[in-house]
């Protein structure tokens, strides 16, 4: 079977689980390992974009060297990973910056090309395994339920540094959703911001970013919602309980439709770990007994 | 002294205290006198004026001289005036050479000791050039005083009627059915609010009808060849499958053709025919067919139009057709397109339906538009209420589009908002824009005018368009008030950047040269602005720059003034310091081919066809010497400025 | 009122390195405000910060609140005209305070039921952006 460098980063690990998991389990039921690193540590979980900032740099650039040892790409889920590791590889290695990059690694006392590839998971299902490929293993047609891929800023932006998808109407999501039978639902906050970490300073804006989102996904006629991070997965679900307006509204990650399409365990799909409960709308959708 | 040895006069000039002020003048012709191989040095105190030019022309005659030096101001004032004196007592002009020491000596220094030495070498420098001066006489080409414009907008219709109406014929050219351009499709006009049609259809018909111009619509060029007052054009005449001289343009097959798909001339905002006639006042006023669209064409049924016509008309064995011209100018006229709003990834990419450019919303308000000039949105038909007109919509940007503000959208997009409001009682104008330009006539007043009619400007530039259930969302900021606003308007209007209708390709084919963004390059970008770089070649409206209607009519008639200029003789004289190739020790390497900035040189095989060399079209070269110092073997040598001719020059000035 | 550096052009100079944006690039034109999801709650606004900072009025935007209520979305530094990016700048005026030992947030001030609940990757990237 295909292996590919795995990163799950700390979220993922602890309270995200379900994140990881999933995507694991249909990684292998697709034909591919996700290959844990040895070694990792966390990359800091936001990129400092201060140009002298290398201290914040050095975690994020020894897991991309210790992926070297499994594959050139390495896999992440979070979009704060995808972000963090895509961004300090691609301006490390700039000519620009190669002072900063000898520095870098003088200090880590190795040698290192800057040839990771950070992909992220919905890449590896697009490109190594296919869309339409993944079509043809759907095991739960997720026919008839209408759902809003919520990209979130840290997959898309800055375009130039992470050329993950068309910043203004990315589609690689909802691609896959199509693949999976469901119904993606066009709307047009799929790459606005969900407050982020402004959550701990001020709960109140960030909350009123992530209503603003949500509005926007039930305008859109959306059954649920899809994500890639854990803390969009939190301000798009947990704050539900602190809006001024009750959505009622479920949000997946996208491995969890994904493992629920190609009848991943229940146990693995954990769906008792959401603010708003959705496994009624899976039952009356008939996608969940 | 040796018999073909030249006999060489020097005439330094005071020009009052200009030069003598500084120089010590005869100092410099003591030293002439005692050290250059010289007949004659004499000096004067103004050698320009009569008296000058008469002492001059005496001792031409009485020292028989062949060859003469005149160390005065720059060659740019008196070269033609001395060169004009000598040739009028038989000498060659081009033997008569100056030496600049004023300009370049006398006004550059306070000391006078150098100045003196200076001048001396100046002089001594140019004696060598004159010793190796070949007597040259000035190339003589013939013009084709008939010219072929590019583009029948209002810049191509105003340079054709100007052409034509000094005697010459001109052949109007343009790619669509019908002359006319943007202009035909604009509503009003800025800041007079005329009728765009209304004055532009008289001049269509008067192009139609002048019997100096030919129309060739519905034609693309093919290739060129040729250069100045030479050029041979093959042009494709795109098949019609219609006989115009049959058509009458009435109509009935219109009727009665079932396909439909969008109007190019309604931007897409309506259906029209697979026969059709761009516009009901199309010139000429004919109908074609548009063969992709075109049932019996694509899938060999149907044949209405054919029925139907009460004339005959119809052909559908019709041909594109090439015809050959000669003319001895071209002029371009090929103007502008807007940004496609695919572009525009944050402005909901061109998909949104309520979200129109500016040439789509001259349709929606013209009277001859979609909805017969009512105001209404495409999406549903409605009268929209709120209507906001976003400027820069890709203009001022160049991190994402077009570098260069647009010039012409402060005002139309004050147009659109006034006409909107006068169609709309009741609707509400929002503009959002960066800066509001209004460098024109009337201008400025037009702005306040829209401002007193209830135009609201909010200074600040969108950043994202949505759509909400059937509003559009706009996200703009007020940066007067440091605000984020958010609008629901029921349509929305992007100011587009203008871009050039010409492309690359078309540039390369004519070899005109372009700017980064596509804009034809004027010969200079102040002195020169109708013209290029490649001689016979002018530049009239849009295609060279962001322009509004005035501009471009104003530009088209000197464009055409300069073409009537060169056709003012059937004959043209070329300066003959030209640069020439010495066959036998040119490589043909091609290194001045690239270097040429006038295109005036090209690869060729020698007459016996043995090796490859290359040949200079002596009309084209403007003797700039770019190629003599390329040529890596030293073939190519410029006439009176060969490489030894310099090398002499240099230790003359040394010695 | 802090005072932080004595020497103005000194601190322009540290935010233009810092933020690798040269801050007479922008010609506020807003687009910046305009897309900003926070800019509801920020004072002052990113255009009026840069400009702020263009005038030389350096400690009021780095007094501001606004300076913290950036998510890095980069929605601005994407869409800018210019390409000047205010997250960046945003980020460098942060640091310049952080680095003056004037930390943003404390633990303390959040609460404890919120951090057994929010996913770790919260905490980590406002502690790397809110503390020295």
């Amino acid at each position: 079977m295909k292996q590919i460098a795995y990163y799950p980063g700390c979220t993922l690990y602890t309270k995200s689980k379900n994140l990881d998991l999933c995507a694991r389990e249909t990684a292998q039921i697709l034909g591919v390992e996700l290959k844990e690193l040895e070694t990792w540590n966390c990359c800091g979980a936001i990129y400092s974009t201060v140009q002298d900032d290398l201290a914040n740099q050095v975690a994020p650039i020894r897991n991309l060297i210790e992926a070297q040892k499994i594959s050139n790409k390495l896999v992440t889920l979070c979009a704060a990973c995808y972000n963090v590791l895509k961004r300090s590889n691609h301006n490390l290695f700039l000519p620009e910056n190669d002072i900063y990059r000898r520095r870098m690694m003088n200090f880590l006392d190795t040698e290192y090309d800057g040839k990771t590839e950070t992909v992220h998971y919905l890449e590896v299902l697009k490109n190594d395994i296919g869309f339409e490929n993944l079509k043809t293993k759907v095991k739960t047609n997720l026919d008839g339920l209408k759902v809003a891929s919520y990209y979130g800023c840290l997959m898309l932006r800055p375009s130039d540094e992470l050329n993950f998808d068309d910043p203004d109407n990315p589609t690689m999501m909802d691609d896959m959703f199509a693949a999976l039978g469901a119904e993606p639902v066009e709307f047009p906050f799929k790459g606005e911001c969900c407050g982020g970490y402004v959550l701990v300073d001020k709960p109140d804006v960030a909350t009123r970013c992530s209503q603003t989102i949500l509005e926007s996904i039930v305008d859109a006629g959306a059954d649920c919602v899809a994500t890639t991070c854990p803390l969009c997965q939190y301000n798009i679900d947990n704050q539900q309980k602190l809006m001024s307006k009750q959505f009622n509204l479920p949000v997946f990650y996208f491995t969890q439709l994904l493992g629920l399409a190609l009848n991943v365990d229940q146990k693995i799909l954990n769906l008792d770990n959401h603010y708003i409960d959705p496994k009624p709308l899976l039952k009356q959708k008939g996608l969940l007994k | 002294m040796k018999s073909d040895k030249k006999r060489i006069g020097v005439f330094v000039c005071h020009c009052g205290i200009n030069i003598a002020g500084t120089v010590n003048i005869p100092e410099v012709v003591k030293r002439l006198k005692e050290q250059a191989d010289v007949i004659e040095v004499i000096d004067h105190q103004y050698c320009c004026s009569d008296p000058g030019q008469n002492l001059i022309k005496e001792t031409i005659k009485e020292k028989k001289l062949d060859s003469v030096v005149v160390a005065c101001c720059s060659p740019t004032l008196h070269e033609p005036t001395f060169r004009k004196t000598v040739s009028s007592v038989g000498i060659n002009p081009y033997n008569c050479e100056i030496a600049n020491i004023r300009e370049q000596c006398s006004w550059v220094t306070d000391d006078k000791e150098k100045a003196t030495d200076k001048a001396t070498k100046i002089i001594k420098t140019i004696i060598k050039k004159v010793e190796h001066d070949e007597p040259l006489t000035p190339i003589t080409i013939p013009v084709t005083r008939k010219a072929l414009v590019i583009g029948a907008g209002v810049a191509g219709i105003q340079t054709a009627l100007d052409i034509a109406t000094a005697g010459y014929p001109v052949i109007l050219l343009d790619k669509n059915p019908s002359i006319g351009g943007h202009m035909s499709q604009l509503s009003e006009t800025f800041p007079t609010l005329d009728c765009s049609q209304c004055i532009l259809t008289p001049k269509m018909v008067e192009a139609k009808q002048h019997p100096n111009i030919t129309l060739m619509t519905y034609s693309e060029i093919e290739s060129i060849s040729g250069y100045l007052g030479n050029f041979k054009v093959k042009v494709r005449q795109k098949a019609k499958y219609v006989d115009w001289d049959k058509c009458t343009g009435c109509d009935v097959c219109v009727d009665k053709c079932p396909k439909k798909t969008p109007d190019e001339f309604n931007h897409g905002l309506t259906q029209r025919k697979a026969i059709y006639k761009m516009f009901p006042q199309a010139v000429p006023n004919r109908v074609v067919i548009d063969a992709p669209n075109c049932l019996y064409l694509e899938k060999g049924a149907c044949r209405l139009c054919e029925k139907h016509c009460p004339f005959g008309a119809i052909k559908f064995d019709d041909q594109d057709q090439i015809t050959e011209l000669e003319v001895g100018a071209l002029v371009m006229a090929t103007g502008y397109e807007l940004l496609d709003k695919q572009m525009l990834g944050s402005y909901g990419f061109g998909k949104l339906k309520n979200v129109v450019d500016g040439l789509q919303f001259e349709r929606i308000l013209s009277a001859s538009g979609p909805f017969m000039g009512e105001v209404k949105r495409p999406s549903d038909g409605k009268i929209p209420e709120k209507v906001v007109f976003v400027q820069c919509a890709g203009s001022r940007d160049p991190e994402n589009a077009m570098a260069y503000c647009s010039k012409i959208c402060c005002m139309y997009t004050a147009k659109q908002a006034i006409l909107y409001k006068h169609r709309v009682h009741h609707g509400e104008p929002i503009i959002f824009y960066i800066d509001v330009r209004t460098g024109g006539k009337g201008f400025e007043e037009f702005y306040k005018r829209a401002t007193d009619e209830g135009v609201l400007y909010i200074r600040g530039k969108v950043s994202k368009i949505f759509e909400k259930g059937d509003k559009v969302i706009v996200w703009g900021a007020d940066t007067l008030t440091g605000k984020k606003i958010e609008v629901e308007a029921d349509l929305v209007v992007l100011s587009t950047a203008m871009k050039p209708a010409a492309t690359k390709e078309f540039a390369q084919l004519l070899k005109l040269t372009q700017d980064e963004y596509g804009w034809f390059t004027e010969a200079h970008p102040k002195l020169r602005p109708v013209e290029t770089l490649a001689g016979g070649f002018f530049l009239a409206g849009a295609c060279q720059g962001p322009k509004d209607i005035p501009e471009a009519v104003a530009q088209s008639s000197g464009a055409a003034s300069k073409v009537i200029g060169l056709f003012t003789s059937d004959t043209l004289e070329h300066l003959p310091v030209i640069a020439g190739v010495n066959e036998d020790m040119c490589s043909g390497c091609g290194i001045c081919i690239d270097v040429c900035p006038y295109k005036a040189r090209e690869l060729v095989t020698t007459e016996d066809g043995k090796k490859r060399t290359v040949k200079v079209i002596e009309v084209l070269c403007e003797g700039c010497g770019a190629c003599s110092a390329a040529c890596p073997v030293g073939a190519a040598q410029q006439k009176n400025f060969k490489d030894q001719q310099i090398q002499d020059m240099v230790k003359g000035g040394l010695e | 009122m802090l005072e932080l550096i004595e020497s103005l052009q000194e601190i322009k100079k540290d935010i233009e390195l810092l933020s690798g944006q040269t801050l007479s690039d922008c010609y506020q034109c807003g687009e910046c405000t305009a897309g900003c999801p926070t800019a509801f709650a920020m004072e002052p606004v990113p255009s009026q910060a840069i400009r702020l900072l263009q005038l030389g009025k350096f400690n009021e935007v780095l007094n501001s609140t606004g300076i913290w209520l950036c998510a890095s979305c980069n929605v601005c530094g994407e869409r800018c005209p210019r390409g000047v990016d205010y997250g960046k700048i945003a980020d460098a005026l942060r640091t310049i305070v952080l680095r003056n030992k004037l930390t943003h947030l404390t633990l303390e001030k959040i609460d404890k039921q919120f951090i057994s609940d929010a996913p770790q990757q919260a905490f980590i990237a406002a502690f790397r952006k809110y503390t020295t």
